[in-house]
């Protein structure tokens, strides 16, 4: 998840993630890379719990949006912060992941921004043979 | 495409685009349309008009611009019988909004304690990214509050009764059901109850620097000189969570309906279906729980007060709903009608003998609170008739950015803004030092103007202007 995997959009009143990869699977792990980088320092999470993620949608632009959605409410419903994941399996209507982190600590861990939600304006999801690229905006 | 039909009111017709029902109207003076046609705000407009079942004019304020799906700034009525509820419509911070308390202190009686008070304020209102509440609720109690709203807070030693009387809604939309609320929305919310949040959100010590309506500032009790405490939070991320939940629920229940819409977070379902019955018993409990949240903020602002200047007998003047969904009764082309008006970053501004209306604001209007950007001014407007012909009953919300959160930090670091605006006579006290620059005051459109412009169009009237002296920012 290189930081240069994922650049952060400028919009009028919030930010977006625009992400990439050699693959879908890598675009979507980036764009939760991107995501994160906004909300937190991600360098100050300990990977020292696992949690598994499915999630079923109607397609590829839904799913992106249920899939940072989850890591948001990990974040702010559950106190879990995550810090890396990994994608195992992606179809249009279906993904699997393990992500890692912590409990939320406000002594160890900073935050930048409350993210709101996650949203489908402009949504883009582009899969080439030269690679993928997904792009979506956060409500702050 | 856009057509002046009068003084501040531009057209947006029916050819714009594909599909539009109704025309849209944006209300705004010459500079404030370039700003406007810059972004996608004009399509954004155009777009709501092709949601089925509207009626009159897809609107949008001065203070507009590009949101999601909705404009922000955006205001949309739908038929009850035919038309459609649109949770974007809302906004993702159902019940964001602003309350007005006013105190019995002058500028000069403040001054020279400000600094203490603005630390005790920030230590009693807990605010910025992360923040926990520091009222622990089981779920049986937020339950309690999503039914009860400012009602709860007022019964659980957080103000008075006396202070729902001059909140919309008495601070309690009876059809909130916390059942139609989903865990993970409860999950988001529970820590967060009393929480000021980050962001544009803000509580500011401000004075009455001009009145405009001295019979309109007298009912509201706002004297020159005279201290006042602005709010600005809403629902936290319990009412996102219910956003992106029935986002969702909508998305899905949109082919049931045969719905078709032009930007996928314009989701929509018919208000009379299952769904949208259930969107709107959630929105409203997390509007309620955004009228607790505030409530709360008050006492502890009153708190303050009592420990540094040693009263804190603060009453609140109103508290409005900026994001909000309401079933009311309007004329349309001559006949009354019962609709949804959607209002999307804008405010109700209903004008003198509204059965809505407070007992003691029923001969004058209700008041419009207009929150300026940090360091420059707010304001206070009253309702008017003209209100009810052109926008049902709508005026605008605030200032409204101009710029992004990353354009906006460039240039200048926290202590300079910090130091900038302590030359202007505004002291700041924020938990985010990248927060604060991000809401720096030119990041906004200037506020005065927009109010110009609502003033002058009549869809509100000027009643007295705010300037602060402290913020404290999330």
């Amino acid at each position: 998840m290189a930081e240069s995997r994922y650049r952060i959009l400028e919009h009028p009143a919030d930010v977006g993630i625009e992400a990439s990869g050699v693959s879908l699977k890598e675009a979507f792990e980036n764009a939760a890379a991107g995501l994160l980088s906004i909300i937190t320092d991600v360098e100050s999470i300990d990977a020292a719990e696992e949690r598994y993620i499915r999630l079923t949608a109607t397609d590829f632009d839904n799913l992106l949006v249920k899939w940072l959605s989850e890591i948001l409410y990990l974040y702010d419903g559950e106190d879990f912060i995550v810090g890396e994941v990994e994608i195992e399996s992606l179809s249009p209507t279906q993904l699997e992941a393990i992500v890692s982190g912590e409990p939320y600590d406000a002594n160890k861990h900073s935050t930048h921004l409350d993210v709101k939600a996650v949203t489908y304006h402009q949504l883009k999801i582009q899969q080439k043979k030269t690679g993928c690229l997904v792009r979506v905006y956060l409500d702050i | 495409m856009l057509k002046k039909i009068a003084e501040h009111r531009y057209v947006i017709p029916k050819s714009f685009r594909e599909g539009m029902t109704i025309e849209g109207l944006i209300y705004a003076n010459d500079e404030l349309i370039r700003q406007i046609e810059k972004d996608e705000t004009l399509a954004q407009v155009a777009n709501v008009a092709t949601l089925p079942g509207l009626v009159g004019r897809s609107l949008a304020m001065p203070d507009a611009h590009q949101g999601y799906g909705f404009a922000i700034g955006g205001v949309a009525a739908a038929d009850m019988d035919k038309g459609v509820i649109s949770a974007g419509g809302v906004g993702f911070d159902i019940n964001c909004g602003v309350r007005l308390l006013v105190s019995d202190f002058t500028l000069e009686e403040v001054k020279p304690k400000l600094d203490a008070l603005l630390n005790q304020m920030f230590r009693d209102i807990p605010c910025g990214t992360g923040k926990k509440g520091v009222v622990g609720l089981n779920y049986e109690q937020l339950d309690d509050v999503l039914r009860n709203g400012a009602h709860w807070a007022a019964k659980n030693g957080y103000g008075t009764s006396a202070d729902l009387e001059h909140i919309e809604e008495t601070g309690r939309l009876a059809s909130a059901d916390p059942t139609a609320v989903s865990n993970r929305a409860k999950h988001r919310g529970r820590d967060q109850l009393g929480t000021l949040g980050s962001g544009n959100h803000f509580a500011e010590v401000q004075y009455v620097s001009e009145v405009f309506d001295d019979e309109a500032a007298q009912t509201f009790c706002l004297r020159q000189g005279h201290i006042v405490v602005m709010i600005h939070s809403g629902s936290r991320g319990l009412g996102h969570q219910v956003c992106t939940d029935y986002l969702e629920i909508m998305q899905s229940a949109m082919r049931k309906y045969n719905i078709q819409i032009v930007d996928r977070q314009l989701a929509c379902v018919p208000i009379k279906s299952p769904e949208g019955q259930n969107y709107l018993r959630a929105m409203a409990a997390a509007a309620n729980f955004a009228f607790a949240n505030r409530q709360m903020m008050s006492h502890w602002t009153r708190e303050a007060f009592a420990k540094v200047l040693g009263r804190g007998n603060l009453h609140v003047v109103y508290d409005v709903c900026h994001n909000i969904a309401k079933e009311e009764v309007h004329t349309v082309d001559g006949a009354e009608r019962r609709v949804l008006v959607h209002r999307k970053g804008a405010t109700r501004a209903f004008p003198k003998h509204r059965p809505e209306l407070p007992k003691d604001y029923f001969e004058v209007g209700q008041p419009v609170l207009i929150p300026g950007s940090m360091g420059t001014c707010s304001y206070v407007l009253v309702g008017t008739e003209k209100a009810m012909e052109e926008t049902f009953g709508s005026s605008c919300h605030g200032a409204g950015r101009a710029m992004s959160r990353h354009a906006a930090k460039k240039n200048i670091t926290a202590e300079q803004l910090i130091k900038e605006l302590k030359a202007k006579g505004v002291t700041v006290r924020g938990a985010s030092k990248s927060g604060l620059t991000e809401e720096k005051p030119e990041a906004y459109k200037d506020v005065s103007q927009v109010v110009e412009v609502v003033h002058d169009a009549g869809i509100a009237r000027k009643v007295a202007k705010l300037i602060p002296i402290g913020v404290i920012k999330g």
